[in-house]
């Protein structure tokens, strides 16, 4: 009896360790997108600034980088040059898109202006975009493919490397 | 210019959620059934940049949008199940607080109540046993079983000769 106690109770202790061990690796706040392999929701938004209407269905045809940030989010600062820098390099065979939400158009274009811009930015005024995404915080990518299925997401600041590795999925 | 304005708001378009969960199934709410049908069907939603906070109870800006959307969608008629559904369909299950009854989910509610059985099983089995060993000598059994312990041996043999 000693004994069977001893082997289920070491049993069910290493299995809650082994468990926690794997949890530990893990970080509670990143989200598997349940939107991965389904057609991105769709959109119509304002750019800041132009003022120009941008409607996500009408970018179908090529892949489109869908990057929701704010100007309160400190890692968004990190990663704006890595994008504008890809935008301008892969030129317009790739569609880059800023969306912006919680914020007002007054940071928006001051922060563009004082960091360069190279794509639209709009602005999600009641975060329903954003929401429709399933964005928790920002920084948050989607990489949507010329079918408009999104096909990669990535919460946190991009690296060249992310960027460009993301980016091949949505080429395929 | 008031007719300029709208038009220009109009232009925008933000991801319908009838898209997703058809038309509202249930009726509109406005005023104190509104606030309080908002707070219950928010409090079922994990906010997603808290530590297990709910959208009700969370003050961060993500949390007031979704608070905003569930208001919106009850006074639009939409029901209980369709909100969460449409957070689901964004957020995935790690949205909804209380997991549904279906796939791995399953032993959330069902392991409780099977290690309660199996832990009442254990509880009653010992209780016989200890009930059954009083049992056991009156029937003439000794109480000392014998032992091979020199130790024990030389204990006993003390307590008999006092």
């Amino acid at each position: 009896m000693n004994r069977t106690v001893f082997i289920v109770g070491a049993a069910i202790t290493l299995a809650l360790v082994a468990i926690l061990f794997i949890g530990l690796g893990k970080d509670p706040q990143a989200i598997d997108s349940p939107l991965i392999g389904r057609t991105a929701p769709e959109f119509v938004l304002k750019a800041v600034g132009s003022g120009q209407d941008i409607d996500l269905q009408k970018l179908r045809g090529k892949p489109v980088v869908v990057n929701f940030w704010a100007t309160w989010c400190v890692p968004c600062y990190e990663e704006h040059p890595v994008l504008v820098e890809n935008a301008r390099s892969i030129g317009p065979s790739v569609q880059f898109v800023g969306v912006v939400f919680n914020d007002t158009e007054q940071n928006i274009l001051s922060f563009l202006q004082q960091r360069g811009s190279a794509y639209p930015t709009l602005l999600d005024e009641q975060g329903k975009t954003a929401i429709a995404y399933g964005v928790g915080g920002v920084p948050e990518t989607f990489f949507i493919n010329p079918r408009g299925t999104i096909v990669a997401k990535y919460a946190g600041p991009l690296t060249p490397e992310l960027l460009q590795a993301n980016l091949a999925k949505a080429l395929q | 210019m008031i007719a300029l304005l709208l038009a220009l708001a109009l232009q925008v378009k933000v991801p319908d959620p009838a898209q997703y969960v058809g038309p509202p199934k249930g009726t509109a709410i406005t005023g104190a059934q509104l606030d309080q049908r908002t707070y219950e069907v928010a409090s079922l939603l994990r906010c997603p940049v808290c530590q297990g906070m709910s959208v009700a109870d969370s003050p961060s800006t993500v949390a007031l949008d979704m608070k905003a959307q569930v208001r919106e969608l009850l006074s639009r008629g939409y029901t209980q199940e369709q909100i969460l559904s449409y957070f689901e369909r964004s957020y995935g299950q790690f949205v909804l607080l209380k997991p549904k009854f279906r796939g791995v989910n399953t032993l959330v509610w069902v392991l409780p109540i099977l290690v309660l059985i199996a832990g009442a099983i254990v509880v009653i089995t010992t209780a016989r046993k200890l009930e059954a060993r009083p049992e056991a000598s009156a029937t003439g059994q000794p109480d000392n079983p014998a032992t091979t312990d020199p130790y024990i041996a030389r204990v006993r043999e003390l307590l008999e000769k006092e």
